[in-house]
């Protein structure tokens, strides 16, 4: 080989490598450093109602029943683990599912507000999925506005009357649209188009992040409900004790 | 199974004061958010790589290769800011498509790849402060700012159970694997959803099993460990303190012109 052709190789084993790396597809945390900091105040600010609201009915649940701390931990542990695991995707890269809808339908809105904030906590230390600065705006959308449209809708549906099945899957569904929708106008905000304003800004980050998210959810809402519909045929006592099916029926 | 947990353990600046190591990359990492400025992305992220990888002797491809996780986002988001549709064509390019542009600016060009660079620099800091603690000193520091005792009750609680639940999970799907379980795309997606029902009941049941053993030893609504103590060296927090000045100095000089 001569020297060029070498050259030649190690620059496409390099580019090939490049590219081996990358495509690792998130639920769209808005990566470490990414927003200005006034956002990053101002999310945070804005979760802390929500939080607060979390924390009291967590307090209360825990009061009320001591045994139910090793439960939520453990609902915690598993929202972190499945939204960690690679999901079966059509496309080839490795996407992740957010795991708040499925929360939000088992445990409630306010628990998952809680759960999510130390989720993604861990996630930005243990997986670089989001950040500490971020931190404020990633769980407004994805353990706060998600997880409370989800549940909306599972409620909602509950109460026409729609199918078990088609309500899991629009909550799990809408849920991550929301998520997806609901980070794209905060990097909008921040970012500004400077043809167009944060409305065009905010068309383009959605368009960007179309591709991923659409199927992704998809996905997501399609998994809930094998994960619900087992639950509900192998596990009755653990979804009573939860307070689930209770509601449910 | 978490690559950054198991490096953490072996990290070189392990013992070190963790406290220390908590306030050195939250105010460098502010000042790289803050500043938004290059010199100071690329100092800190000089500064972050020689300790992770000096100091903390964490091997430098696998340091790379944790780098390169964000940059599907990094590159999708950069994209949006600095590609434009508009009726008027920009400075820096223009590509007409029927009667519209797609164009940008010199200025959102330069603003994107600042936006890169305080990216790239923030998530330095992120990792170093995540590849040379551990879980346990990092939860200490928290527990010191007076983080409510649920709060750390629970995040304590879920870092022990995260490690079960994935030895589980990762046991299940090798034997899906090993009956065709993802022989297709659709068998693949109900088998990871039968997967996630199976991991949930056990976790439910051994969640059960687990608080009768705490009850059984006692267990009063708080977890005592026993922590460590590894205090802060003054040689050290001199050299954070120079040098976040010298950040602050930046900042104030970039901010005045």
């Amino acid at each position: 080989m001569s020297k060029k052709e070498k050259l030649l190789l190690k620059a496409s084993i390099a580019f090939a490598v490049m590219f081996a790396v990358t495509p690792a597809v998130n639920a769209m945390h808005i990566m470490e450093g990414y927003l200005p900091a006034k956002y990053c105040i101002a999310w945070g600010v804005i979760c802390v109602p929500f939080l607060a609201a979390g924390f009291i009915s967590l307090k209360k649940k825990i009061a009320a029943n001591r045994k139910s701390i090793t439960l939520i931990a453990m609902a915690g542990a598993f929202i972190f683990v499945i939204s960690s695991l690679k999901i079966p995707s059509v496309t080839g890269s490795c996407s992740h599912m957010t795991g708040t809808g499925l929360g939000a339908i088992l445990f409630g809105p306010a628990a998952v507000s809680i759960l999510g904030i130390i989720v993604l906590l861990f996630q930005a230390i243990l997986l670089a999925h989001g950040g500490l600065t971020t931190l404020g705006a990633n769980t407004f959308s994805m353990a706060i506005a998600g997880p409370l449209l989800s549940f909306a809708i599972y409620k909602l549906c509950g109460k026409f009357k729609v199918n078990r099945k088609v309500s899991v899957f629009l909550a799990a569904f809408l849920g991550d649209l929301f998520t997806y929708c609901v980070t794209s106008i905060q990097l909008a905000m921040a970012y500004p188009s400077e043809a167009g304003g944060a409305g065009a800004s905010a068309v383009k980050f959605l368009g960007v992040f179309a591709p991923t998210q659409l199927p992704l959810a998809v996905i997501e809402g399609i998994l809930t409900v094998i994960i619900i519909m087992a639950m509900e045929s192998y596990a009755k006592p653990e979804l009573k004790a939860i307070g689930f099916l209770k509601e449910a029926k | 199974m978490i690559v950054v947990d198991k490096l953490c353990y072996r990290s070189g600046l392990r013992y070190v004061n963790a406290a220390e190591k908590f306030i050195f990359s939250i105010i460098t990492l502010l000042f790289c958010v803050v500043s938004r400025s290059l010199v100071i992305a690329g100092i800190a992220f000089a500064i972050n790589g020689w300790l992770t990888m000096k100091k903390g002797r964490i091997p430098g491809a696998l340091y790379a290769k944790l780098l390169a996780v964000p940059f599907s986002f990094l590159i999708l988001s950069t994209l949006a800011v600095i590609v434009n549709v508009s009726k008027v064509p920009l400075d820096a390019y223009a590509i007409p498509v029927g009667s519209f542009f797609i164009t940008g600016s010199f200025q959102s060009m330069m603003f994107g790849v600042q936006l890169i660079g305080t990216a790239m620099a923030s998530v330095s800091c992120l990792y170093f402060l995540s590849l040379n603690t551990t879980m346990t000193d990092f939860l200490g520091v928290l527990a010191k700012l007076h983080c409510p005792e649920i709060l750390m009750e629970l995040m304590l609680l879920i870092y022990r159970f995260i490690f079960v639940l994935m030895e589980t999970a990762s046991a299940i799907m090798v034997s899906q694997k090993s009956r065709l379980g993802n022989k297709d795309f659709r068998t693949s997606v109900d088998s990871f959803g039968k997967m996630g029902a199976g991991l949930l009941i056990r976790a439910f049941k051994r969640s059960n099993a687990l608080y009768d053993a705490m009850e059984s030893r006692c267990y009063d609504g708080k977890i005592r460990v026993l922590e460590e103590n590894h205090s802060a060296k003054r040689k050290e927090i001199a050299a954070i303190a120079v040098f976040e000045l010298v950040l602050l100095g930046i900042t104030v000089w970039r901010k005045m012109i």
